[in-house]
């Protein structure tokens, strides 16, 4: 039975990883008409974070312990002790479960991983409270929680194991040629007192029948089973177990504990591609590809690759990696070290930092997950990202953030979803003039401006004399697109028609370069109105925008 | 001397030769700068919220002054919007509330003490053009050089009080200390057009292309940078075809600076073994 349970949980497990596999494949293909730019190979991070996780070390050393102390641990108990029948009984002439080193350093195995694991554990409960930017992930939390039970099974199946009388019993059929009644109840004396074996019956021990006892051990059981001392985990779980002990070993509790510890290691097989322990094999991947450099990313290099219209924007480099895309594992680090935090703090807008960004983009390849305001959010949010690198110098999976937020940029614009410049530019003035949004809508993103373009004394002195205009580099260099000059968006206002203002191509395209300022000899701010405008014409926008979406769903 | 280093968002991956240029330099003058975990200074966010543009300077500060440092910028941009933040923060009695309020939350607090510097401004005014020029020890020939003095450390004015915004002297008077006379250029205060670059290349571009034919007009082989956001506006030369014909190559202060005083390529992050070859004043 346990044979075919674990064929068909390693069939299952390898259907998973090809279904994640093909769905990476097709996933990678999904930018369309772009070319692959080789990135090249990074071995020596490959080598060093696959074993010693060194991206993890150099964002959180405190972070790295708990983790290194449940990988290191868990592929001790793997290698050592789930695969034994092939691995240690190969490599050891010696090796036995019950015997020192291998009894001992298994209950050290294991505690590593029950500390880094209650660590993980204690961060998620109590850290996570104090950041409001951060929710406990289901995901995250399953597999620490399932390795959790694998572990604490195990322990509990050594200790069972520890004071099963039956257990002790079949052992001495198989292992000694005792015989006399005598001679069993003086090596179980002994074993009473220094295995912790629970008996049904009482015994009487007195210091001859102790010695006895030892010299039978010695001659029979020594050789296989080190003291119990070391075992010091399930030892001491075994100590607690003892009153409870007659009522186990009658059931064989060790029989049904076998069973569970077995099969969540089973779970844990067929788990594996689908949960967040996957990265074990996502992050190797992820950190072998190099990251993009600034010389693969100037603007220009790779014109053709994309279409006209987003010749503006960001470059690209045009495709995608699902596995590394996957690889995240939502430590957060990245959001961290994010340079727009800020904008968070105002906007509370959480798809502005860099870990619920990629959580979303990863949905984003699922089709139906998200109503339109969550992917105005995140175009929201994208959209203040000042590609700093910080995100992907300090991702401990190595994957290319930043190269992430071009193509998110990108899928949203192809999705429809553009940033309010291109919204605007879409629109005629008098289209632009006319939509009038919602006031609540409005009224719940207003935010504190300058406050230049409502009161009229920062702009009625205008005498119109055309200087902000003459030294503007826009109106000097834009003769085609450019519908009003400064000193006539300052007329728009003095007319009282701040939102056509606010979508004039002078206050877009502006340079916030304060000539027109510096040389207005009226001392009108005017380039502070150009930007004032353009936080309103934000704003406007965005409220249209909103709106739209809501009144595309009813 | 100690300061907090703000790089700004571009240096640690667009510009990363300025940065190390920047900190070669700082320690010959044996200035000591601390990094901190800043945020971004806010001058993309000023045309979406003033709100997040002034938060994300003054949280910058606190930082600082929470260690007692004053603060230096090798971007222009950062600088300009520093002192932009500084100024809404002193006259807007509401936001400053808002933003103490926000402040406060992540245990931060400003009292506005906090000086913001430029490197410019902090060689010529607080270090001062005689202790710089004991430190120049290789000094060049004269060159055919223009100064690009960059629009946000400008002006208005009234908030930066970097220099004078008709005739600023400044850049200039840095430049000769390490030996190289300045070309008169009418476009030395002009926008580089980098601030629309992402929403409006084509025209920020054309602004790019008058002021490279203006330079060259004026027989300028060389254009100085002192500020991240120009140099890379510059540096898109390499990629357009059109711009390439212009035969004028942009040049960070802080590396010329550094040439001056006798480090090496390597120190100041050189690469390009062609994108010097300037002269050195015989003399020296």
């Amino acid at each position: 039975m346990f044979q075919t349970a674990l064929f068909i949980a390693i069939g299952l497990s390898l259907i998973g990883f090809l279904y994640q596999f093909f769905f990476f494949i097709k996933g990678n293909r999904t930018f369309k008409g772009k070319k692959w730019i080789p990135r090249g190979l990074n071995i020596k991070t490959f080598f060093l974070n696959t074993i010693f996780q060194i991206k993890l070390f150099n964002a959180g050393k405190l972070r790295w312990l708990i983790h290194f102390l449940v990988a290191s641990g868990f592929l001790y108990l793997l290698i050592f002790h789930a695969l034994d029948d092939v691995t240690s009984f190969y490599w050891f002439q010696s090796y036995l479960p019950t015997i020192d080193p291998f009894q001992f350093l298994r209950n050290l195995a294991g505690f590593f991983v029950l500390a880094g694991c209650l660590g993980f554990l204690f961060r998620r409960l109590f850290f996570f409270k104090t950041l409001k930017k951060r929710k406990i992930h289901l995901k995250g939390l399953f597999s620490i929680l399932l390795i959790l039970m694998v572990l604490l099974s195990g322990f509990l199946l050594e200790a069972v194991k520890i004071i099963s009388e039956p257990v002790f019993i079949e052992m001495k059929e198989e292992y000694s040629d005792i015989e006399e009644d005598t001679d069993l109840e003086n090596l179980k004396i002994y074993w009473k007192k220094n295995y912790n074996v629970v008996f049904n019956e009482a015994l009487l021990y007195t210091p001859e029948k102790l010695a006895l006892g030892k010299n039978l051990n010695e001659s029979f059981c020594l050789d296989c089973h080190s003291p119990i001392k070391s075992a010091f985990i399930s030892n001491t779980i075994a100590r607690t177990l003892k009153k409870t002990g007659t009522w186990l070993n009658h059931h064989r509790a060790d029989n049904y504990v076998y069973y569970a510890h077995y099969f969540l290691c089973l779970l844990i097989l067929i788990c594996l591609p689908f949960s967040r322990l996957f990265h074990i094999f996502l992050i190797p991947v992820a950190s072998l590809e190099k990251n993009l450099k600034k010389e693969q990313l100037v603007p220009g290099s790779n014109q053709d690759q994309f279409p006209d219209q987003y010749q503006d924007q960001y470059p690209s480099p045009g495709y995608i990696n699902m596995a590394t895309l996957h690889a995240c594992t939502n430590c957060g680090f990245c959001s961290d070290v994010c340079s727009v935090f800020p904008n968070f703090l105002i906007t509370k807008n959480i798809h502005t930092l860099p870990h619920s960004k990629i959580d979303a983009f990863k949905r984003l390849f699922h089709p139906g997950q998200f109503d339109s305001e969550t992917l105005y959010q995140l175009q929201s949010g994208n959209g203040d990202c000042t590609y700093c690198h910080k995100c992907t110098d300090i991702c401990p999976s190595g994957i290319d953030l930043q190269n992430l937020w071009t193509l998110l940029n990108e899928k949203l614009a192809l999705k429809g979803f553009q940033d309010n410049y291109t919204f605007i530019k879409s629109l005629s003035l008098k289209q632009w003039a006319k939509l009038e949004p919602e006031k609540e809508k409005i009224a719940s993103t207003q935010a504190k401006t300058t406050q230049l373009a409502d009161n009229v004394a920062s702009f009625e002195n205008c005498i119109q004399c055309t200087i902000c205009t003459n030294v503007c580099p826009v109106v000097e260099h834009d003769i085609t697109g450019n519908d009003y000059t400064p000193q006539q968006v300052m007329n728009l206002l003095r007319l009282g028609k701040k939102h056509m203002a606010t979508g004039t191509s002078m206050v877009w395209n502006c340079l916030t370069c304060y000539t027109c300022q510096e040389c207005c000899p009226q001392g009108i701010k005017v380039a502070d109105i150009m930007i004032e405008l353009r936080n309103n014409g934000n704003l406007r926008a965005d409220a249209i925008k909103l709106e739209k979406m809501t009144n595309k769903k009813a | 001397m100690k300061f907090a280093y703000f790089p700004g968002c571009k240096i640690p991956f667009e510009l990363e030769e300025y940065g190390l240029s920047f900190e070669a330099i700082m320690e010959k003058l044996s200035v000591q700068l601390i990094t901190l975990p800043f945020n971004c200074c806010g001058y993309p966010s000023r045309s979406k919220s003033l709100e997040i543009s002034v938060l994300s300077s003054i949280r910058n500060l606190a930082l600082a002054e929470k260690q007692g440092l004053d603060l230096i910028t090798p971007c222009k941009c950062c600088f300009g919007q520093f002192k932009h933040a500084i100024y809404w923060w002193n006259s807007h009695k509401s936001l400053r509330v808002k933003i103490n309020d926000i402040l406060k939350t992540e245990g931060l607090s400003w009292s506005g003490e906090t000086k913001v510097l430029h490197l410019l401004s902090f060689l010529y005014h607080d270090l001062g053009l005689a202790a710089l020029k004991t430190l120049i020890t290789r000094p060049f020939s004269n060159e055919k050089i223009v100064v690009q003095y960059g629009c946000h450390a400008l002006r208005p004015f009234s908030i930066t009080g970097f220099d004078d915004p008709f005739a600023p002297k400044i850049f200039e008077a840095l430049v000769n200390i390490a030996g190289l006379q300045t070309i008169e250029w009418s476009k030395s205060t002009e926008c580089c057009g980098n601030p629309i670059y992402a929403t409006n290349r084509k025209l920020s571009l054309k602004i790019l292309e008058s002021k490279l034919k203006s330079a060259s007009d004026s027989g300028a082989a060389y254009i100085i940078n002192a500020c991240t956001h120009c140099q890379i506006q510059y540096n898109v030369m390499d990629v357009e075809q059109e711009l390439k014909k212009i035969h004028i190559i942009p040049i960070l202060f802080t590396q010329i600076l550094g040439m001056a005083m006798g480090l090496t390529r390597k120190e100041l992050g050189i690469n390009d073994p062609h994108v010097f070859d300037f002269y050195y004043n015989q003399l020296a």
